[in-house]
């Protein structure tokens, strides 16, 4: 049976075929990197170090041997709440990953005309164009959401059994800890937020994807940021000569960093107040303080028009995909 | 029976330049139809209008719906090879008949295997490790096991040697047409299709040159070796053509044309033939490149 949802499915799975390397293989290489660079370290450290040794001056001056029950519990709820921060690198991927898959996906066919193939088959350019904003926004992060929990649940394995050999055996507490069960439910939360900010950019690199007939990089990266030095050297002499002042600032946030840095994980936090996150005792990260503060950026209606913007110009995409065939 | 793809008036700009200019089509059901013409001439423009990969001014339906605003629907129906050679290079062949057999309700696995099976394609093979001919191989296993009411190729034998291509041909008449599909094909290869046409369709600077069937050709055009002795009166019939075989003349005749010719009267002028395809084509083009 064919249906639109196994029509979808199948063409999801066409994407992963196509970037396989993008969307598993980089983001494996720089988790498989992390584990054998601080897993191994660790491990090498352990090994090397009969004991904690504290020292000064080359002198040792205080071997430890144990630790006391508050710093264990300290040391539990750190390890507990924030472990999957050591994956952080991924999210650095991630957006390089969706950024250039989104630039090149509507173009690339075009180019190589295998446009004629996947056209003579019986999709809608709706669907396509479809599939391959969902794989941007969906497919590509949950697969390294997925990758980063399993790199820090094997660095926090090591961690923990290298603890217990040295004597500070932190696996009680840390599974205690129901922060260790919600870390993963806190960055998965993050997902719906992070679509929001990253439609913009996906919708704008979709539109110009599917719109360039060559250098589909200049347009997009280019275009906004001529624009935006256009307007600043216009508001430049108008305001040297005629008084007048525009809102050049706002130009450059509100649209050139939506449409260019949406994908970045966190971008969002530069809309935060930073008071509430710097005031927090805990040790560790207190996961349901940062996803408020993340939530609470929705709050301001930029997000909200800039995902409906998204949106706007992934649909322009579909309508430019239906009569742009010939590269 | 209704016709599968009708045009009246049909025309595409391409800035200034006219690449199919007005250009009435009928064509019927249970057709192969062989679309030839010049490069240039307009063929692959015509095609694609018809597809719904472009835009064109004039009247235009395709298994009775629009492909300009009923793509989607009509491509249930319908598969085209536009361009050989044109896979994506990280496809698989395993992967390209679960895509196509995931997406198309009207794919028939066993069938796309069994081309496979002819070939040197393995299922793990993806399409940058092969060679054109290959390419080709793949793209019309695909095709080919699609059971669409139309299919257009345009030049799908490019690339591939003899054997294959007869193979083909052969495959595509016995195995795949029957009176409910229509096929329309465009080539370079002339003396390859005719036999399996059923309707020719002459296409030159964006205009039809000639449109009919094999038969009605069969009875319009005579070509005819004439004797030396009769060279003179041969000319005083006007042909269309005439070129020199082994110090022959050979003449070609519409018997159409103003005043009429009858078979027996150019009998005695020398030996009667029918034209091959290619050399009517090359007769009614002549001076397209001039």
């Amino acid at each position: 049976m064919t249906t639109p949802m196994s029509t979808m499915k199948w063409l999801i799975r066409r994407e992963l075929w196509e970037h396989k390397g993008a969307f598993f293989w980089a983001p494996l290489a720089v988790a498989a990197v992390i584990v054998l660079l601080f897993g191994g370290g660790f491990l090498y450290a352990i090994i090397a170090n009969p004991s904690f040794h504290v020292q000064v001056s080359g002198e040792q001056v205080m071997t430890v041997n144990g630790l006391p029950p508050a710093v264990l519990a300290k040391l539990a709820t750190a390890a507990a709440s924030s472990y999957l921060v050591i994956t952080a690198p991924l999210f650095f991927v991630l957006p390089v990953v969706v950024f250039f898959y989104c630039m090149a996906t509507l173009y690339d066919d075009r180019r190589d005309r295998s446009i004629l193939f996947w056209k003579s088959l019986p999709m809608s350019d709706a669907q396509t164009v479809l599939s391959k904003a969902v794989t941007a926004l969906l497919v590509a992060p949950l697969a390294t959401i997925a990758i980063g929990i399993a790199a820090s649940l094997i660095l926090l394995v090591i961690g923990l059994l290298g603890g217990a050999i040295k004597g500070i055996n932190l696996i009680a507490p840390v599974l205690a800890n129901v922060n260790f069960y919600l870390a993963p439910v806190y960055l998965i939360s993050f997902l719906p937020l992070y679509i929001l900010w990253a439609l913009p950019t996906v919708g704008w690199l979709l539109l110009v994807s599917s719109w360039a007939k060559s250098r589909v990089f200049l347009w997009a990266v280019g275009a906004p940021l001529v624009a935006l030095a256009i307007l600043a050297w216009f508001d430049f002499l108008a305001g040297r000569f005629a008084g007048v002042s525009m809102n050049v600032k706002w130009f450059g946030e509100e649209i050139v960093a939506r449409v260019l840095l949406g994908v970045f994980p966190g971008i969002w936090f530069g809309e935060v107040n930073g008071e509430a996150l710097a005031q927090q005792q805990q040790a560790g990260l207190d996961g349901p303080l940062l996803l408020g503060t993340s939530y609470a950026t929705l709050l301001t209606p930029g997000v909200w028009i800039a995902a409906a913007a998204g949106c706007a110009m992934i649909y322009g995409a579909i309508r430019l995909r239906r009569w742009r065939d010939e590269g | 029976m209704s016709a599968v793809i009708s045009a009246r008036g049909l025309t595409k700009h391409y800035g200034k330049r006219i690449a199919v200019d007005s250009i009435d089509i009928e064509i019927a059901a249970g057709r192969i139809v062989g679309l030839i013409g010049p490069n240039g001439s307009g063929k692959t423009t015509t095609l694609k209008a018809a597809l719904g990969l472009i835009q064109c001014e004039g009247e235009l339906s395709v298994l009775g719906l629009d492909p300009r605003t009923q793509r989607d629907e009509l491509m249930k129906d319908v598969c085209f090879i536009a361009d050989v050679a044109i896979l994506p290079r990280w496809l698989r062949v395993k992967d390209a008949i679960d895509f196509v057999a995931g997406v198309h309700p009207r794919f028939d696995r066993s069938k796309a295997e069994r081309y496979i099976a002819n070939t040197k394609l393995t299922p793990t093979m993806k399409v940058k490790e092969m060679s054109k001919g290959m390419i080709v191989q793949l793209h019309l296993a695909l095709v080919m096991a699609i059971d669409a009411k139309l299919l257009v190729l345009d030049e799908p034998t490019l690339g591939l040697d003899i054997i294959y291509r007869k193979a083909f041909y052969q495959n595509l008449l016995e195995d795949y047409f029957d009176e409910h599909k229509t096929i329309v094909i465009t080539t370079h290869q002339v003396e390859e299709v005719e036999h399996i046409l059923t309707d020719l369709l002459f296409i030159r600077d964006g205009k039809i040159a000639l449109a009919a069937s094999m038969e009605e050709i069969g009875e319009r055009y005579v070509e005819v070796m004439v004797g030396s002795d009769k060279v003179a009166a041969a000319r005083a019939l006007q042909p269309i053509d005439e070129r020199t075989v082994f110090g022959k003349s050979v003449m070609l005749f519409d018997a159409l044309r103003a005043g009429g010719l009858s078979r027996t009267q150019l009998a005695a002028l020398g030996e009667v033939r029918n034209p091959s395809v290619a050399d009517l084509f090359v007769a009614t083009m002549k001076g397209t490149y001039a």
